[in-house]
């Protein structure tokens, strides 16, 4: 078998250190860095996000796909320097402040990444003042708010009003989600889009941002 | 009326020897073995009876007395027919063996995921058990088991993390995932120590100061879409099992119950037949055993009531379906009252069921959970009438919280 499919089934099967020793290799033996990512790495998670909307993965398979990819993409980033990933679009996702929950936004940021999306990945308890500073900086396309206590997601509103503060409100397309959020609470604080689960964000994002 | 004497009572009436009123113990009691009066009302207080009585989280998760006693002013105040003393139950056991905790002021303490105890095999050779009862907030947990029983006279239901999730929740979502997959060998050396070491002596102290004939496991990380079912046949049950065995008696049910995902796979029986074998492995005397099949509303308003319904009657196993807690905070009224005849009308059937109001957001109106719970016993009377949907529902008149709570509420300073 040839590296580019070695190395797309161990990233489509979640073996992240098969992966990252077969990515060493295909560089070593003189593979551009983008090539490895593009013909192995992406291939193989594009399969595993294949086989997920299929119904034949579940999330555990996707979450260790989006593992191996992801020291994939460690190992042969610093040598993409000025090269182009081809990602559909940028993504901004944390958990607003005072949630502690980490999980589900991780989930969300694995599918994401899984259909090649750029994630910053803010982390968790994450203060409305972050999320105008990553807008800023970062320049998404898409804000994902997650909280997952009925306590915490009313922080979600003051992200948006702090945005509109900004002057970025317009910029930047917003998402919620996340156990404790409705699509009706989602609506009444101003978001564009409302996920009921992990699964969901992909296409949500997909969709407002008229990619496929 | 001693706790036999109630249990007997409630097991009677469900048979059909229906030999006066029952109150509130023995109303659920009978609603899990056959046909009550009404439908069985449990509420979980927890977060709303912390934000209600103006308790910060540490003072209602670690001090028995303001815990117990705002809980209990909840149920009365809304009246429930029984209540369970809810606390973080999936953290007392990973507090008592180190595991970091996040607090914030008004919500329950979380586990820091991004510190796992267990972020290694070395971690796991350094973990010694908890001493049970007396490690982390464990002295908490027994001290409002034990003012729970001086108020309501009867044992609370006991609480105990599942060793499945526990595993989780120690080492990391990812850190099992992985260990299921390469390192099953330790992954299962982890279920044996928290399953033998943990929770059995757990749930042994719990029984030595309760006598509860109930105790819960929860399991919420055996849940679709976050685990498979192979996954949780190959790493969860055979623990939940062990757990039971080595803690069961002819006398006392212990079970596992929690998880989730009926509206994940494509045939919702596939999760249903794991709960069921959730609450029977290691469990004899079957058909005597207070169990129920509990569904939440995110699974039960996709793949819908009549389906789970079908199940339970079945396997012959009381169902307890929640009311959405974001429905009775959001409202209106009307709403609410719409959504619990339709949960009495295709769930109630003839018996074997119970209603859960569970997780009350902070902020919901008073009125809303009266609400709630006064469309429960108004449309909840077995036989259940035909045309409950024409039925006016009188929304019943009520204190306001402030003005109970000086004569009616247990003090929480």
């Amino acid at each position: 078998m040839e590296w580019e499919k070695e190395l797309g089934a161990a990233v489509t099967e979640g073996e992240e250190i098969r992966s990252e020793e077969l990515a060493r290799a295909a560089l070593a033996s003189g593979v551009p860095a983008r090539e490895v990512l593009e013909k192995g790495a992406v291939a193989g998670i594009y399969e595993a996000g294949r086989l997920w909307q299929e119904g034949d993965y579940f999330l555990p398979d996707v979450i260790l796909a989006t593992e191996a990819f992801n020291v994939v993409l460690g190992l042969v980033e610093p040598l993409l320097a000025g090269v182009d990933i081809p990602v559909k679009g940028k993504v901004v996702l944390g958990s607003v402040e005072g949630d502690a929950h980490d999980l589900g936004k991780s989930i969300v940021a694995a599918l994401l990444r899984s259909s090649l999306y750029d994630v910053v990945d803010l982390g968790v308890d994450v203060a409305a003042g972050r999320f105008v500073e990553a807008a800023r900086a970062h320049r998404p396309d898409v804000i994902g708010l997650g909280a997952y206590m009925t306590t915490t997601m009313r922080n979600m509103e003051g992200v948006i009003r702090a945005l509109e503060e900004a002057g970025l409100r317009a910029k930047v397309k917003v998402i919620a989600g996340g156990a404790a959020v409705t699509a009706d609470f989602a609506e009444k604080i101003g978001a564009d889009g409302y996920g009921a689960d992990a699964v969901d964000a992909v296409e949500l994002v997909d969709g407002l941002l008229g990619v496929r | 009326m001693g706790v036999t004497a109630k249990l007997l009572k409630g097991t009677a009436y469900a048979r059909g020897l229906r030999v006066g009123q029952l109150d509130g113990y023995e109303r659920l009691i009978a609603g899990i073995y056959g046909r009550p009066d009404r439908v069985p009302i449990v509420l979980q207080p927890y977060t709303y009876a912390m934000s209600m009585h103006g308790l910060s989280a540490k003072r209602f998760f670690s001090e028995p007395g303001p815990f117990i006693n705002a809980s209990r002013n909840m149920a009365v105040y809304f009246g429930a027919d029984s209540w369970s003393p809810v606390f973080d139950f999936y953290n007392i056991e990973l507090d008592a063996l180190g595991q970091k905790l996040i607090w914030r002021q008004n919500s329950e303490p979380d586990v820091d995921t991004r510190s796992p105890l267990v972020a290694s095999e070395d971690d796991f050779r350094r973990l010694k058990p908890p001493a049970p009862g007396k490690s982390g907030r464990m002295p908490y947990v027994l001290e409002s088991y034990r003012r729970y029983m001086d108020l309501v006279g009867v044992p609370p239901m006991g609480y105990a993390c599942s060793p499945f999730t526990m595993a989780v929740l120690i080492r990391g979502y990812v850190n099992f995932l992985r260990d299921m997959r390469r390192n099953p060998a330790f992954a299962h050396r982890l279920l044996e120590f928290l399953s033998m070491e943990v929770v059995v002596p757990w749930i042994d102290k719990i029984v030595e100061v309760t006598n509860t004939a109930i105790v819960v496991m929860s399991d919420a990380w055996a849940s679709a879409p976050n685990m498979t079912t192979p996954a949780v046949r190959e790493f969860c049950l055979p623990y939940v099992e062990k757990v039971i065995r080595a803690t069961n008696s002819a006398m006392r049910t212990v079970m596992d119950s929690g998880s989730w995902g009926e509206k994940e796979v494509a045939d919702p029986r596939e999760i249903l037949d794991v709960k069921m074998d959730m609450l029977t492995p290691g469990n004899s005397l079957k058909a005597m055993r207070p169990f129920f099949l509990l569904v939440w509303n995110e699974d039960y308003e996709v793949v819908g009531i009549p389906r789970i319904r079908e199940y339970a009657e079945e396997k012959k196993v009381c169902l307890m379906l929640n009311v959405r807690p974001n429905l009775i905070e959001e409202g209106p009224v009307s709403r609410i009252v719409e959504t619990v005849v339709k949960l009495i009308r295709e769930g109630a059937g003839k018996g074997r069921y119970a209603m859960l109001i569970n997780l009350v957001p902070v902020g919901t109106p008073v009125e809303h959970a009266h609400a709630a719970v006064a469309a429960m016993k108004q449309f909840g009377a077995y036989p259940v009438a035909a045309g409950l949907d024409a039925r006016e529902f009188k929304a019943p008149p009520f204190a306001p919280f402030d003005e109970w709570m000086p004569t009616e509420g247990l003090p929480v300073d």
